[in-house]
This record gives structure tokens, sequence and C-alpha cells, in this order.
């Protein structure tokens, strides 16, 4: 079986950037992992190089994390499933990339150039959030209701056995 | 008044952007960086038990949680009034030494350094790790990532935790070292030296032997006379983990030298209409604005500073690499002291010779007898009131301070990140650069390659104060005319 990274992105005490690490705390609550050995479930509010290293011992990987777009377009709580091509062109999620470091993107080719096996599959869950600017444990209500179902889609993607 | 706009963020809102004002001849009259505030930190903490505030704390900003982590811890040992053994003050110096080798090497490798070894003119698209890669050879990749990989365990055992430390506690640490484990940093901390030691080399080759980036580094453009501030131990040394705040004149002369509880003695917070941006200055000089020289009380606190506020660096190698800094530049010594370096692109220079400082004062610390002490979870006894600790994280001196009732429940929390203090000189490095490239309405269109020079080489973090940004940054400039049309936008992507 291949080996299986979920990691949740963001900061959970941000109300809603901590929406990827929610929902790795649900998956991780709903499933049997003693039915999965092969399972990692994690979280990090990392980007770039710090997230291209967490991932290089997987063979496949599933990120989640918060999507912040123009507050006049966005519709919060919508669930995109994305994948690496998509952060290739122009839809880099929240942490996926940091200022501080090089994209997650530009991560892994330098990885995969310096002889590193890098993970074969990538999937990429982003939840659209309303606001990530004010510290609060507590999601907004579209986003609250988004976990549950991204949780869903995750455990129905990797056929993971409920409790 | 002419207004131009770069904005790092079009495609997603609410980040940061630059916005230069010209004058009604279309000359640079000001530049500013403005970046979003988080909000509700404060009111979040106030009713929680103050020792949750390690864990807390390190969960602000994704770059350097080990900082904020180190920094709260220290302010409890004072909250508490606990005074920590000299076991524990060397755990955590090694755990927070181990954490700055990785945080320096990112900078360096990742963000300052592909400016110089691709060059400040090459396509920014290829101005990454990948392009250094590219350029220098793929076993310095490997051994970037190596070196981060060592760290990053280093943390993880010493912390408790890999990205989010969890390891401090009031006057103590809840992770002593095993046997194993101290065989192992003593290893990583050689090959964090060697490491280290490589890249001034590499520093030397492709940048110090190229006269054109010399010539860059002194140039007018990159210069700016301030005040400078970093933590100094008892013979005005370097040190990242504990000291005094030492701050030194332009001339090299020192203004003060005191503890961190008295920070709010030293540096008032200028509020200006048109950012919610804090900028902190020095008291004893006062707010004279967004000017060089010894009557304008605008500070600098970054690895340049701290090289600057200090007479030297407490380890053998790193001296070596600071007395050949000084001396390479033109600066002289009088009474013991290099007079300060003002060039802001030396700054990635400084970094890296800090780089070798936290790695020799590792390999120090790990050689003492007392690392592997057991006996680092005292237990407290004293009724909290108020406290406040500092570090120097690698973007700036770092100040947490906290206030509680007697049962340890905080009631006020205030913060002073690294990257705020340099709000001032950063605002005056991106107009400086604008300036030479903007005269008389007309744009030069090597701005933008300039002005994202003259910001990097703070390593700006705007993830501390404010939140990490997503995505590459696209960095735009909007040129409007004196009445607010666009004119031209100038755009490109900085990864």
């Amino acid at each position: 079986m291949d080996k299986t990274l979920i990691i949740g992105l963001g900061n959970p005490i941000l109300t809603d950037d901590g929406v990827g690490v929610k929902v790795a705390r649900e998956i991780e609550r709903r499933i049997d992992l003693k039915a999965h050995p092969e399972l990692t479930i994690t979280e990090a509010s990392v980007g770039g190089l710090r997230l291209m290293e967490a991932v290089l011992d997987y063979q496949r990987v599933v990120l989640i994390d918060a999507y912040y777009l123009d507050p006049d377009t966005t519709t919060p709580g919508r669930i995109h499933r994305l994948d690496l091509d998509d952060l290739r062109a122009v839809s880099p999620t929240q942490h996926s990339t940091s200022a501080h470091d090089t994209s997650l993107v530009t991560a892994l080719d330098a990885a995969q150039k310096m002889g590193y096996t890098v993970p074969s599959a990538f999937m990429i869950y982003a939840v659209e959030v309303e606001n990530i600017l004010e510290f609060s444990e507590t999601p907004t209500p579209a986003v609250a209701a988004a976990i549950p179902q991204v949780a869903d889609m995750i455990i129905d993607e990797l056929s993971l056995t409920p409790l | 008044m002419e207004r131009i706009t770069i904005d790092p963020i079009t495609r997603l809102e609410g980040h940061g952007k630059i916005e230069i004002f010209l004058n009604e001849d279309g000359n640079v009259k000001n530049a500013y960086l403005q970046i979003p505030e988080l909000r509700g930190f404060e009111q979040f903490s106030i009713g929680r038990p103050a020792e949750e505030m390690p864990r807390i704390t390190n969960r602000i900003c994704g770059v350097c949680p080990e900082a904020h982590h180190m920094a709260a811890t220290k302010a409890l040992d004072a909250l508490f009034d606990i005074e920590p053994s000299s076991a524990v003050k060397k755990l955590r110096e090694l755990f927070y030494s181990s954490f700055y080798v990785t945080d320096h090497t990112v900078h360096f490798y990742a963000l300052g350094g592909p400016d110089f070894v691709l060059g400040p003119d090459s396509n920014p698209a290829e101005r990454n790790i990948l392009g250094v890669i590219h350029k220098v050879g793929v076993d310095i990749g490997i051994q970037v990532i190596e070196c981060r990989k060592r760290n990053h365990e280093v943390i993880k055992m010493l912390g408790g935790r890999g990205v989010h430390p969890v390891a401090g506690l009031p006057g103590g640490w809840s992770k002593s070292m095993t046997k194993e484990e101290h065989e192992l940093i003593l290893e990583y901390a050689q090959q964090n030296i060697d490491f280290a030691l490589f890249s001034l080399k590499i520093f030397d080759d492709i940048v110090l032997a190229n006269q054109a980036y010399v010539d860059l580094i002194v140039s007018d453009a990159f210069t700016h006379q301030t005040y400078y501030m970093g933590m100094v131990d008892d013979e005005n040394q370097i040190n990242f983990y504990d000291g005094l705040i030492r701050v030194t004149g332009p001339d090299g002369k020192e203004l003060v030298k005191y503890p961190a509880e008295d920070y709010a003695k030293h540096i008032a917070e200028r509020v200006e209409p048109w950012s919610y941006l804090k900028f902190p200055y020095l008291k004893d000089v006062g707010w004279k604005g967004f000017v060089d020289g010894p009557e304008s009380g605008v500070y600098c606190a970054t690895p340049l500073s701290r090289l600057n506020a200090a007479d030297g660096m407490a380890t053998p190698k790193a001296q070596e690499h600071f007395e050949r800094f000084y001396e390479t530049l033109g600066s002289k010594k009088t009474n013991g002291r290099y007079a300060p370096v003002h060039h802001r692109l030396a700054t990635h220079w400084a970094r890296l010779i800090e780089l070798l400082y936290a790695a020799e004062r590792m390999q120090e610390l790990a050689q003492d007898p007392e690392i592997t002490d057991q006996n680092v979870r005292p237990v407290v006894t004293s009724t909290p009131t108020e406290g406040v600790g500092c570090v120097e994280a690698p973007r700036g001196t770092l100040t947490h301070h906290y206030k509680t009732d007697e049962n340890g429940i905080l009631t006020d929390v205030n913060l002073v990140v690294g990257t705020t203090n340099n709000n001032a000189p950063i605002a005056m490095s991106i107009k400086k650069a604008a300036e030479g490239l903007i005269k008389n309405g007309v744009v030069n269109e090597g701005l933008l390659n300039q002005v994202e020079m003259a910001f990097r080489n703070y390593d700006p973090c705007m993830s501390c104060a404010t939140h990490s940004l997503p995505g590459q940054m696209p960095l735009e400039i909007q040129i409007l005319d004196k009445d607010g049309n666009l004119v031209e936008t100038l755009s490109q992507y900085i990864d």
C-alpha cells in the first residue's frame, strides 16, 4: 500500500485559516487508524521548503488548506479539489507557499532535481475562507459547515475505513 | 500628488503592498510598505493561563515559531520570578542555535542569495532556490536540504514537537537530552560549522570576487545611517538567547544598554494616519520622520544591526569573519570597536556570519558537561504578576510582555515582533531605491528589481506581524498621475 500523508495546513487559532488542520483532526477522529498502517495524519502551518521536506517520504499526499480569494467574488465554504498543476498555474492556496520561503512547486522541482523521490500523487483540497486576519478558534459558519464535507470527500477518495 | 502603488498581491486581497508617492515634479516624495495586520491577539490571550503562551504564541507565525516559543518561555521566567538553572539556559540556547542555523540557511539560499548568485538583473522567475541549484550545482542543494533536515531533527528532539515546539516551562525545559541524542547533536553541530564555512566560501567566490556586486553593496542607493539594536552578553558580544539590549549610533557609539523589561522606557511607537503599522523609534533620540542620521530616532534590528551593535562574536571562527567583514568594507577600528557598516545589502553577509556563530555556539553548548543534566523541571512557587521576555529573532529583537492576576490568568499582553522594529528603515530603503530610478515622472524599468532587493535584505516577516502570504508574490507597481489616474503598470513575480 502506498505510504500516504494527510496534512492539514494552517493556523488553528486564526478563525478560518486553520480549516485544513480541523479537517485533518476530523478525519483522525472518524477513521479506524489501525486499519491503515500506511497512513499518517498531521498538521502544520508551513509552506515551501519546509512543506516539501515534510512530504518527501510519502508516495501519496493529501494537502488541505484555506483558499483566500477576492471578498467580492468568493463563496466561503466552497470546496475545490486541485492538483499540483493547479498550484503551478494560478491558484496558490494559503499555505502552499510563503513569502519567506519558496513555493511548494519550486521546492518540489528543486528536490526532484537533487535526486530526491517526490510523492507521485498530490490531492489538494482547498476551502474558500472568509476571515483569516482575526484570532479565534472558531471558524465562520460556512467554513465550519465545510469541514465534515471535506473529511467525507477525503475518506471517500482514499477509501478509508470508518470507525 | 502623484502616487505609485506596488501591490505584491493582485489576485488575492488583503496583503501587503508598496506605495510610492511622487511630488509635483514627478520625483519620489515618500514610500511605504503596507502590511495587513492580524487583529485581536490580545483579546484572544486575555483570560487564558499564562503558561499556555509558549504554545499559543508559537502559532502566530509559521516562519519562526521557535523564536516566539522562546520569548514566551522567558517571559514566563520573569512572570513567575524563577531564574532558570544554567543547565536549563544552555539547553534552551542549544535548541535556539539549531533553529538559527535552519532559518538563516533558508534565507540565504532561497531568498536573499539568489539576487547575488544569479544577479540582480536576472529573470525573477529563475531567482529562487532552483536557479541557485542550477547555477552552483545540485550538491549544494542537497547540502542545504540535509542541513535543514538535521536541525529540524534537533528542534523536534529538544522542543518536543516538529514545527511548533512545546518544551518551554517557567524556569525550565520539559525535555532533557538522552545520551544517544547528545552524540547525534555533537555530530550535527560539527556538520553545521562545516556548512556555514562552506556558505561563506560561496559568498566569497560569487559575491566578493565580483567587483560589480561589491560596488552594488557599497553603493549609496542601499546605504542608510541609522541606529542599530542587538542583544549582547557581558563582553558586548552577540547573543541570540539572552543578555542586554544594546543600541549604538550611526557613529558607532553606544547610546544605551538596557535589560529587556525596560523596553518601554526606550522604545516608543509612532502611528501614521496612512498605515495601521506602528513605527518604533528610540525615545532617547526622538522621532524626526523617516530620515537618516544621529538626530533621527529610527533604528534597525537585523543581522547587520546585531553585528554593528556588538563589539564582536563570542566564537572564534565567527570572530575571524566578523573582522574580515569590517576590514573588507573599509571600516576602521577605534577604541576596540569597528565603525558600523551602513550598507544594507551587507546584511546578507552578516547573516552568514551569524549562521557560523550559531553553529559554533551549538557545538560549544553541546560540549558543555552540564548539557545532559536531567534536572531541568523546577517547581514554581511564587505568585505571578508581570513579566517581559526577549530574544533576538532572526528578523530582529522580539519582546513578549505579559501581566496576570494572582492566579496566573492573563490580563494584558503586548508583543513587539522582529520585523516591526524595521518598519521605518524598510520604508526608507524602498524610498531610496525608488528615488534612484524615478526621475521627473520617468520610471526606469529596473525599479521592481531594486525595490525587491531593498526590502528583501531585511527579510521582512509579513506572516509574523501579519500572516503568511499566499502564493508567489506578484510585485506590481502602479503609476498614477497627480490626479490619481493610472498611467502605467509594471509587474513581476517574486518566488
